[in-house]
């Protein structure tokens, strides 16, 4: 199998302040990889640089065995896709046209879509099931089919790796499923690899191939979500004091 | 629905041109002498029997009626990119200062020169317009970095025109002399007194200008989703930033410059176009923008010059009494959308 992602001593930041220093991690094509970690540690941070839209502070990212910063914009919009936290801020957009944006690396200089062009975001809005909601007004949908439309706007960019930042935070849990099924079918359709954060540790240990710990500006842990997902650990990452452990235990609540 | 879409935006575009071509013609034809159309299409095609009636049109009516058309065009664009850089449907050229900025560089510059009898010449007066936009659009963006909110950086730019008009009427109070009576017209925005040298540069400048604006329509559409989404689709966000900050600043100067600072012509045209063609893609708003402020200007001028005639209203009095509702109405839906 060969590499789709690897870093070597990354350090990401704002403005010059390190949040994550030597981050080395790798991922194989059309695996999974989860970020988990307590709120604030940085995981948005990573995604966002991992998807070239925060500076690289120190250290390099390597796609395909190439260094990021040598892929030119259009190369790679056409292998990098992101869902992130932020809404989309369309005006009078309707899903389709959300997901149509999704073709803007490969379309012309005006931005007319091709016959191809229109097949493509026929066939992604059918895989994500919302073509029945095509021509409804984008901002007048549930969170539920906005993380869809969103997911499908970004597999019209037809990447090789997709990039996600807690896609599944707001959503319940019938969307939840919803989404992740999805997302695993496109995984096993397209060999698409993906990268994303989550909150849920229960999701993360049986949908990801591997998973990443982040705390305290580094990364923990790196491993098989079953070798890295166990609860004293999982104790120890998210500063679960003993007190807690037992409120926990008493009130029958899993952490994982 | 696609077909649908663009029947609409076609319907649309022939109100607009319809429009256009009506308020155009009724703006030579009216005035403080009445000429009749049948004479305004003759003089058009180089016929024109009555010597006066060729006078008035060719000299005054003419190149005021393509600088309000062309001025106002200006405008409403302005107001689109300015609406669309910050993400803020109530920004445009005037409220966030950016005129007055221009107003005062211009005044300064008037001042000086009529000081030292050297007249200014059309293409002078745009590069001082323009560096006074520049620098209040620099002090906007400064704000930008401690302000977030909408309404908050709004009220800065006000401020920050307030200042620059202070400036000004002090520097036209000081500088008194007999062309200071036209300056003062300018300063409180009017479109009267072009000559043909004025249009002409105008037009080329704006033309070359709006052409610019139109062949960014792609990255605009993928700008308007949102920052982060747009550098995701290899859209090279800090070039179109400063590309959008560059030719809205020269679009509000050019404006400046011949008419001098113009209200609510381009905070309220791109809703006003937006509810007509109901879409915000920048392919269809660019020039749907274009032709829907000039249609604004048309009739809004139309009603400074015919209302109490003889005596000439300024710009922005009307404009203000047909934008100022618009502005108000999407600050209320505004306010609704978001719950």
């Amino acid at each position: 199998m060969s590499l789709a992602l690897y870093t070597k001593n990354l350090a990401v930041g704002y403005a010059g302040k390190p949040v994550l220093e030597d981050v080395n991690i790798s991922l194989n094509k059309g695996e999974i990889m989860a970020l988990i970690g307590p709120n604030g540690a940085g995981k948005s941070t990573l995604l966002r640089t991992l998807a070239r839209q925060l500076n690289i502070l120190n250290g390099n990212i390597y796609l395909d065995d190439k260094d990021i910063n040598e892929y030119k914009r259009d190369d790679l919009a056409r292998k990098v896709a992101v869902v992130f936290t932020d809404r989309v801020k369309g005006e009078l957009m309707t899903c389709k046209d959300v997901v149509e944006s999704g073709r803007y690396p490969y379309t012309g200089f005006m931005g007319k879509l091709s016959d191809k062009d229109k097949q493509i975001v026929a066939r992604v809005m059918e895989d994500v099931r919302i073509l029945d909601i095509g021509d409804k007004d984008y901002n007048a949908i549930s969170d539920g089919q906005r993380q869809r439309v969103m997911l499908a706007r970004a597999l019209c960019q037809e990447p090789e790796i997709i990039i996600l930042d807690e896609p599944t935070s707001y959503l319940d849990v019938k969307y939840k499923l919803e989404f992740l099924m999805i997302l695993e079918e496109m995984k096993k359709k397209s060999d698409l690899t993906v990268i994303m954060s989550v909150h849920e540790l229960d999701l993360a240990r049986r949908f990801a191939d591997k998973v990443v710990c982040i705390k305290d500006g580094k990364v923990d842990r790196e491993g098989s979500s079953s070798e890295v997902i166990e609860e004293d650990y999982i104790n120890e990452l998210f500063g679960i004091s003993s007190e807690l452990t037992d409120y926990a235990r008493d009130k029958q609540i899993s952490v994982l | 629905m696609k077909d649908k879409r663009i029947t609409r935006y076609i319907l649309a575009f022939i109100i607009l041109i319809v429009a256009v071509v009506l308020l155009f013609a009724l703006n030579i034809a009216i005035g403080s002498v009445r000429i009749p159309l049948k004479d305004v299409i003759s003089i058009a095609v180089g016929r024109g029997l009555n010597e006066t009636y060729s006078r008035i049109v060719m000299d005054i009516r003419l190149p005021r009626t393509i600088a309000v058309f062309v001025l106002g065009g200006a405008l409403a664009l302005a107001g689109y990119l300015l609406q669309t850089f910050f993400h803020n449907p109530i920004a445009g050229p005037f409220v966030l200062g950016i005129s007055s900025g221009a107003k005062m560089t211009v005044a300064i510059v008037m001042v000086i020169l009529v000081g030292h009898s050297i007249k200014i010449t059309s293409g002078g007066l745009i590069i001082a317009a323009f560096v006074g936009a520049f620098a209040s659009m620099g002090f906007v963006l400064l704000m930008t970095r401690k302000i977030q909110t909408m309404s908050m950086l709004v009220v800065c730019g006000v401020m920050i025109g307030y200042i620059c008009s202070a400036i000004t009427e002090l520097i036209i109070t000081f500088a008194d002399d007999a062309d200071i009576v036209n300056l003062h017209n300018w300063s409180r925005g009017s479109f009267s007194g072009m000559t043909w040298e004025n249009v002409y540069v105008m037009s080329v400048v704006v033309f070359i200008t709006s052409v610019i604006v139109f062949l960014m329509a792609k990255p605009l559409s993928a700008y308007g989703m949102g920052e982060s989404y747009a550098t995701g689709l290899g859209v090279n966000v800090k070039m179109l930033r400063v590309m959008l900050v560059v030719l809205s600043s020269f679009l509000s100067a050019c404006i400046v410059a011949f008419a001098g600072p113009v209200s609510f012509v381009g905070i309220a045209t791109p809703h006003l176009v937006k509810w007509l063609f109901k879409t915000n893609k920048p392919i269809v708003m660019i020039p749907a923008c274009f032709l829907g402020g000039s249609v604004f200007c048309l009739f809004c001028d139309m009603l400074a010059r015919t209302l109490l005639a003889p005596t000439e209203i300024s710009i922005s009095t009307v404009t203000a009494i047909f934008g100022a509702p618009v502005v108000i109405l999407v600050l209320i839906n505004a306010r609704k959308e978001r719950g």
